[in-house]
């Protein structure tokens, strides 16, 4: 699990944790290319979260793409797209487009919302209702890789998305309760499969 | 893709179990004096998200400066033991006592006083760490037709007037505001629903309302006769009156968004 030096990385780890994976905390972005999977937290700014993994960000895109499962948490997802509108560095460019702000009246959105999804990832789970807490959203050319969406005011967030073995959330799930521990389990048990 | 159905998305309204902390303990006053002992905040916030409670809220109101890492250490404990968010506020004088809380394993972090004192802050604390984490707590007092603004636990009075002070705060970059009425706090006899929608209308970000909930009933009213987008309560679950399911399960029969 990547530490960009961005606060509160204990809730993602102990959920993992909870779910059967053994975590391993670093901020050397190098030793992430090699791990056998990699989680990318939901803390932090766009612009310090990619100044942080700088040079490494190559690596870490081959190894995704060799078949490292991968799991991005808000905007740990959203470093996935070419670059955002919160900042000017690049992403890490796995999915191809961009982060924008939210066009919405009642920005960040904080709270529980439902996400509607077929995904294996939701297997299991009697509420779909999940925590967010953002202000901006990933907008992937490709809509193949939108693999949930949650509705606010009139927009359709993308709230899963998937490449392959990357899967990204711009929900907290270790932060939705008996919900969220159920979509992180199945993860680590498609991560598992993985190996 | 194959949405379930349209409609769902709606957000869900919030309850929030309010913890309120002297000493290393669970405390809960009347009208913020004569406090009593109710329990202690790791096994109380765990068996609140067994019950459902949304979100948490630890209110640090010891807030004396010697015993900081007590109360961090506290918080820690408490998060460890929660997969919902959890809100710590109190004694919170800067930035860097809001990454300290962060770092400790908070998720949103509320400051009173010290953001009248310099409002600044908010900027500050929003930029660092991002409007979803930055909560701004406010203490009202009813003044003839208006509300003013009460700092340090309600002993301070300010000549900001608790509409304006909201607003303001939205601008600087605040996540959301947690309202507690002065006059209703403590005595359970409802929410104070006008300062609520005054305070609700008058801002985009979520407003939390607090203070005065006795019953069910109250946080229905609340929820649903204004903008809320979340109802916290203290005393109702802390001596077991009721529990966050069963106010979830009343909610729900009356048509309004749970989780």
């Amino acid at each position: 699990m990547a530490d960009y030096g961005a606060g509160n990385l204990h809730s993602l780890r102990k959920a993992l944790e909870r779910c059967g994976a053994v975590v391993t905390v670093t901020e050397s972005m190098n030793t992430l290319a090699e791990a056998e999977c990699i989680a990318f937290p939901g803390v932090g700014a766009f612009d310090n979260v990619m100044a942080r993994i700088g040079d490494a960000s190559g690596e870490i895109v081959r190894s995704i793409l060799n078949g490292t499962p991968c799991l991005g948490i808000c905007i740990g997802m959203q470093i996935s797209a070419d670059g955002s509108e919160e900042g000017h560095l690049p992403g890490i460019g796995l999915i191809e487009g961009r982060v924008v702000r939210m066009r919405a009246e009642r920005v960040p959105q904080i709270g529980w919302n439902h996400v509607l999804s077929d995904d294996p990832l939701f297997e299991g789970i009697d509420s779909l209702l999940f925590y967010f807490a953002h202000s901006f959203v990933i907008s992937p050319k490709d809509p193949g890789v939108v693999r949930g969406i949650t509705e606010y005011e009139s927009m359709t967030i993308p709230s899963l998305v998937r490449k392959n073995n990357f899967v990204g959330s711009q929900f907290h799930p270790e932060k939705s309760g008996s919900s969220g521990l159920r979509f992180l389990s199945n993860f680590v048990e498609f991560a598992e499969g993985c190996l | 893709m194959c949405p379930r159905s349209r409609g769902e998305g709606v957000q869900a309204k919030r309850i929030i179990p309010c913890l309120d902390v002297k000493n290393g303990k669970v405390v809960k006053g009347v009208r913020f004096k004569g406090l009593s002992d109710v329990g202690n905040p790791p096994d109380m916030a765990e068996a609140y998200e067994a019950q459902g409670a949304d979100e948490v809220t630890f209110l640090d109101i010891t807030a004396s400066l010697e015993t900081r890492q007590t109360i961090l250490d506290l918080v820690s404990e408490t998060a460890e033991r929660l997969f919902v968010p959890l809100t710590v506020g109190g004694g919170i004088r800067t930035a860097d006592d809001m990454r300290d809380a962060l770092n400790a394993g908070a998720d949103k972090v509320s400051v009173n006083s010290a953001a009248i004192n310099n409002p600044d802050m908010i900027r500050e604390c929003a930029e660092r760490f991002g409007s979803q984490c930055v909560v701004i707590a406010i203490d009202a007092k009813k003044e003839g037709d208006s509300w003013n603004v009460y700092t340090h636990g309600g002993t301070k009075r300010t000549e900001l007037d608790a509409v304006e002070w909201a607003r303001r705060a939205e601008e600087l970059g605040a996540g959301e505001i947690l309202l507690t009425s002065m006059d209703a706090d403590g005595v359970k006899e409802g929410y104070d629903i006008p300062l609520t929608k005054a305070v609700a209308d008058a801002v985009n970000i979520p407003v939390i309302a607090s203070g005065g909930c006795g019953s069910k009933e109250h946080i229905y009213e609340v929820l649903t006769g204004t903008n809320a987008a979340a109802a916290l309560a203290a005393s109702i679950f802390h001596y077991n009156e009721c529990t966050v399911g069963e106010v979830k399960e009343f909610l729900r029969e009356r048509g309004v968004a749970v989780r």
